[in-house]
């Protein structure tokens, strides 16, 4: 049995961390000392594993809980994991695309910016992006 | 001519059933009305990602994203006449 304290060390958390995964109905101890710690068990650790790396994979706690009811039930099967991972990856996707759109702007502006040398209130960078503010507020108003 | 895209992932047989069901649909229109292609996601993810596609099945139609699930026979058949 496992302290949280170890717990969470073998994961790579800290013991607040393991504590929000409980909260969020994702996690739970084995059982608890006379005095009210938890302890936890090897399937607590691989849970916990497997929670970690499906939020390297992009996975949110909403989806990592979905895909620990999937993994437990009876009814599911691989398929039904496949179709998780699918939408997952279409939803990189399109925030690959939006930061590719970011990262292009950004270099729009650095483009402009050809003088490091400027004064602050000249700085076409900050300049660009109260404009793009300003006529954000605009579009709004008349929108 | 209406064109319309199925997308979805290899192996779903949820949506196997339903597929087949709508493209009888789409086909009782008439083949010079309506062309069907079912596309596989993940071989055209891009594409996906350019109609705006979220998840996984969904519908374009004339190169719109018009059915973020599968729908019913019903909305499939009225959609298509409205662009027919």
């Amino acid at each position: 049995m496992l302290t949280i304290g170890k717990l969470a060390r073998e994961a790579g958390v800290t013991p607040d961390t393991v504590r929000y995964y409980e909260k969020e109905g994702l996690l739970a101890p084995a059982r608890k000392t006379d005095a009210g710690y938890r302890l936890y068990d090897e399937d607590a650790a691989r849970r916990l594993r497997f929670i970690r790396q499906a939020q390297q994979c992009g996975f949110s706690l909403a989806e990592i809980g979905e895909l620990l009811m999937l993994k437990r039930s009876d009814a599911a099967c691989c398929k039904d994991v496949r179709g998780v991972a699918v939408s997952k990856k279409l939803q990189l996707e399109h925030k690959i695309r939006a930061l590719q759109a970011m990262s292009g702007a950004l270099s729009e502006l650095i483009a402009i910016c050809n003088d490091g040398a400027r004064p602050l209130d000249e700085c076409p960078i900050l300049a660009a992006l109260e404009n793009s503010m300003a006529g954000q507020m605009e579009g709004a108003r008349n929108g | 001519m209406v064109k319309v895209e199925v997308f979805s992932s290899p192996g779903c047989g949820k949506c196997a059933q339903a597929k087949a069901m709508l493209k009888t649909v789409a086909e009782a229109l008439g083949s010079d009305k309506v062309t069907w292609r079912e596309v596989n996601i993940l071989e055209e993810m891009d594409y996906a990602v350019d109609l705006g596609i979220m998840s996984s099945p969904a519908i374009a139609i004339d190169g719109e994203l018009v059915f973020t699930s599968l729908p019913s026979a019903y909305k499939l058949r009225v959609e298509l006449l409205r662009r027919l």
